[in-house]
């Protein structure tokens, strides 16, 4: 069995971490460059290799329409949910998108959970590499107000990028976990996640060691990116006012002007004052933002998070004052206004010692401990957000699990037939709070088999279970044989089974690539040796000796093998390592003779051992 | 989808007698694990949420205790324990933990667990759906209606501020009526189900409790109406 990483697969910045061992304690995994921090952006590169990171944001800036970003923004999602950010993204989206959004990148189409398996499967190569060793399985987070359509994404983005997700756990427990590692902590503790897509804020009980969620509230479409959208916005206007140029036209000027915006949105967190430069041709233009007027920009979107929190805390039956510790969560909380107005809401200063954007990943990896080890000192009991409900006559809805629930959650309901010799009954499940099936997000619908028989007569129980990972598992029994059978199911929102497995084919083709990748290094490196090893037995007095037509095919080898070294073929690459070899193979001996004589000569014949 | 190992399955009719372990194969008690080996048990389909505790059939609970049971059954039991185990296990855990949740949500609510309670004990709730305004409150109910009608109607047309503050205050006032109501029912109820724990513990014949039941059931009628009127006013109260 690999290794158990925890995973954080955020808006704006992915992260894998684990738990030493030796420290016990959890541990982002960094790259080559020594960052933690993966940027969730993913792009085709010019011969049609999508990649991930920090390569992905530059070509975002210099060819959008290969590059896409905040892709968790579009998980679980159909294509009418996205009107509204759809005006904000340069991507494009495929016309035949339906129950499942398709992006388009170049020529090549690509669905949410595809695109996120790429970023995990980067995160998984960065573990790989680290522990020397296969990593299969893993812990992944997801917003605590996740629905199951947009859970169940998520889990087919693991499938696809080869991990077996082990768990999914919600963002503000993970973070809860990472806080409170000192289990002698009691106390009631609200979690304030604001991130770079989803705003999340969940009240947990900490009692020995057990994290009792209590609530937990959020929006799905809230987080920092909206925040940029806003600067967006108006340097788009201020551009088009005061320069009469308009540039959304220009999608590169615009993920340029875009960049430039959120790097003054971050100094303006250290100082009062920034600038966003911005070059148009040969001019540089300047736009001076101040604290003061940012702050004023963005009020509006911080206090949408306060109508969560009331929401929270009304559904835990806690005052703001009866909270313990505040933690707060996400790059978005580093903002001096964000802070002041958790500290107004809460009336006690947060809890932001740990990395806020390496928390949660931090807390993924201490689950992901807890699963592997059974480690007996901690445990999660998480909610459901959720509401599920089952379509009654008229379009109404019958709860049957309240949001907030203890998981795993389970309920059972009754069906029979209303015709003669009806073969199947219809079952139209939904989550939500409101009291009518167009308001709620339809989740699936399930056809039940009913055994030929008059109207009324059947009785076929169906379980709906809520498991671990807040994801809806049904089963059916008919109470009069005592039975079990199988329920359909056809998700609102999503991928089939069937699709996941195409796509986990197709993406042994990247594995392939990546395989590529890594023969391709180690036949460089191997190529480099060979060529200063080569180089350096010319040098020695020994190749005196070669004569003028075996130095001309030494020297003619190692020209074919540097000529191999600027290509991708990694097979040729290793054809003239080995021609090279042959080459020097007189002069090896040669320098090798040499050598041995300089050892005997030092020693007596019986004291050689050969 | 929660799997169910054929070795394990309880065909229905031969429950506690020939209970024994999977693994085993020692004799099984109440427990939800083997006294010899420790593992997990499958859940008895008889079993209800008080005997899952380990509780009587008695309504006036200490929650403090309750909460304690939950919590050390959280620990046992949870699907984080069993990520190791085998997939049989697995299945069982998710069952279990499942009906350890369904049953301490239910139990730990008053009204839930009276409901459950009459559930359990076969007396269906007349008018479940829509329960009717209780006879003696009908005048009241009567009053408070109008009054609601009044203040949608002063928001529909422009009415002048004071009317339209007087209005809320006569609303307002109706509420707290009502709201105290409610806290009176609520006491009924705990009397009530200190009078079934009573009934239970001396052991008196069905019919007695029966009664007692159907009582139940009508104090909750009387309940449930009243907090859904106080939920309505205050939507309108707080727009």
């Amino acid at each position: 069995m690999g290794k158990l990483v925890g995973i954080d697969l955020g808006t704006t910045y992915s992260l894998v971490a684990y738990l030493d061992a030796a420290t016990q304690q959890p541990r982002c995994i960094a790259d080559e460059a020594g960052q933690t921090l993966l940027p969730s952006v993913v792009a085709l590169d010019a011969s049609g290799t999508p990649v991930v990171g920090v390569p992905a944001k530059q070509l975002l800036l210099h060819q959008p329409e290969r590059s896409v970003y905040s892709i968790k923004r579009l998980m679980g999602k159909g294509i009418d949910d996205l009107q509204e950010e759809l005006k904000f993204f340069p991507f494009r989206i495929a016309p035949d998108s339906q129950a499942v959004i398709k992006v388009q990148l170049g020529k090549k189409i690509f669905t949410p959970p595809e695109l996120s398996a790429f970023i995990l499967r980067e995160l998984k190569k960065r573990a790989e590499e680290f522990f020397g060793e296969e990593v299969t399985q893993a812990v992944i987070t997801v917003p605590a107000y996740f629905n199951d359509a947009q859970r169940q994404a998520t889990k087919d983005a693991g499938r696809i990028a080869g991990l077996e997700v082990l768990r999914l756990v919600n963002e503000p427990t993970a973070a809860a976990l990472a806080y409170g590692l000192d289990k002698r902590q009691q106390g009631l503790i609200a979690v304030y996640d604001f991130g770079g897509g989803t705003f999340d804020i969940s009240i947990l009980r900490l009692k020995e060691g057990l994290f009792e969620v209590q609530a937990t509230n959020g929006d799905t479409h809230l987080g920092g990116d909206d925040i940029d959208n806003l600067l967006l916005e108006k340097a788009l206007d201020e551009f088009r006012r005061g320069l009469r140029v308009e540039l959304r036209e220009q999608p590169e000027r615009v993920q340029n002007l875009r960049q430039a915006l959120i790097a003054a949105k971050h100094e303006l967190s250290r100082i009062t004052k920034a600038s966003v430069r911005f070059a148009l041709g040969r001019k540089e233009y300047v736009l001076e933002l101040t604290r003061a007027e940012f702050e004023s920009w963005i009020r509006p979107i911080v206090e949408r998070t306060i109508t969560p929190c009331q929401l929270a805390l009304k559904d835990a039956g806690v005052k703001p004052e009866e909270i313990d510790a505040v933690v707060l969560v996400g790059g978005s909380t580093r903002i001096p206004l964000v802070r002041q107005r958790v500290e107004e809401f809460f009336g006690r200063k947060p809890h932001c010692e740990l990395n806020p954007e390496e928390v949660v990943a931090l807390g993924a990896a201490i689950q992901a401990n807890i699963l592997e080890s059974g480690v007996r000192d901690m445990l999660l009991l998480d909610i459901t957000p959720l509401s599920l409900g089952i379509e009654t006559l008229g379009g109404a809805v019958a709860k049957i699990i309240p949001r907030n629930s203890t998981i795993p959650a389970s309920a059972s309901e009754i069906f029979t037939t209303s015709v003669d010799n009806q073969t199947g009954v219809e079952i139209h499940v939904v989550q939500g709070e409101r009291e009518l099936v167009k308001d709620c997000r339809s989740l699936a619908r399930f056809t039940l088999k009913m055994p030929p028989q008059p109207a009324g007569v059947p009785r076929v129980e169906v379980k709906f279970l809520i498991d671990a990972n807040g994801i809806l598992n049904v089963t059916a029994r008919n109470l009069h044989t005592d039975q079990a059978q199988s329920v359909q199911v056809k998700p609102s929102y999503g991928l089939t089974d069937e699709e996941v497995e195409r796509m986990i084919l197709e993406s042994f083709e990247y594995a392939e690539a990546d395989l590529q990748q890594a023969q391709l290094i180690a036949a460089r490196n191997e190529a480099e040796t060979v060529l200063r090893a080569t180089d350096k037995a010319l040098s020695q007095e020994q190749a005196q000796q070669l004569s003028a037509q075996e130095r001309e095919a030494i020297a003619a080898a190692a020209a074919a093998l540097r000529a191999a070294l600027s290509g991708q073929d990694y097979k040729l690459i290793r054809e003239r390592i080995e021609q090279l070899n042959q080459a020097t193979q007189h002069l090896a001996e040669l320098i090798m003779d040499s050598a041995v004589q300089a050892v005997l000569k030092g020693r007596r014949a019986d004291e050689v051992n050969l | 989808m929660v799997e169910h190992s054929p070795a394990a399955t309880q065909p229905s009719g031969t429950e506690a007698a020939a209970r024994v372990c999977w693994e085993c194969k020692a004799t099984l008690g109440n427990s939800h694990f083997c006294p010899a080996c420790g593992k997990l048990q499958r859940q008895l389909s008889d079993i209800d949420y008080f005997s899952f505790f380990g509780l009587p059939r008695k309504l006036d609970l200490d929650l403090t205790k309750l909460e304690e049971q939950f919590h050390q059954l959280s620990w046992k039991l949870h699907p984080d324990n069993f990520s190791q185990a085998t997939a049989y296990e697995r299945a069982l855990s998710l069952e279990k933990s499942a009906m350890l949740n369904d049953a301490y949500r239910t139990l730990r609510d008053p009204i839930a667990r009276a409901l459950y309670l009459l559930g359990l004990e076969g007396v269906s709730r007349q008018g479940e759906d829509k329960p009717q305004a209780p006879p003696d409150l009908l005048e009241e109910v009567f009053e408070l209606n109008e009054c609601l009608e009044e203040l949608c109607q002063a928001k529909r047309s422009s009415t002048d501020a004071k009317q339209f503050a007087k209005l809320r205050q006569r609303l307002r006032r109706a509420w707290q009526a009502f709201a105290a109501k409610l806290a009176a029912t609520e006491e009924e109820l705990f009397a009530c189900f200190r009078a079934w724990d009573a009934l239970v513990d001396a052991a008196t014949f069905p019919a007695e409790r029966k009664t007692k039941l159907t009582q139940m059931s009508e104090i909750l009628n009387r309940h449930s109406y009243i907090r859904n009127l106080l939920h309505n006013v205050q939507a309108e109260l707080e727009e």
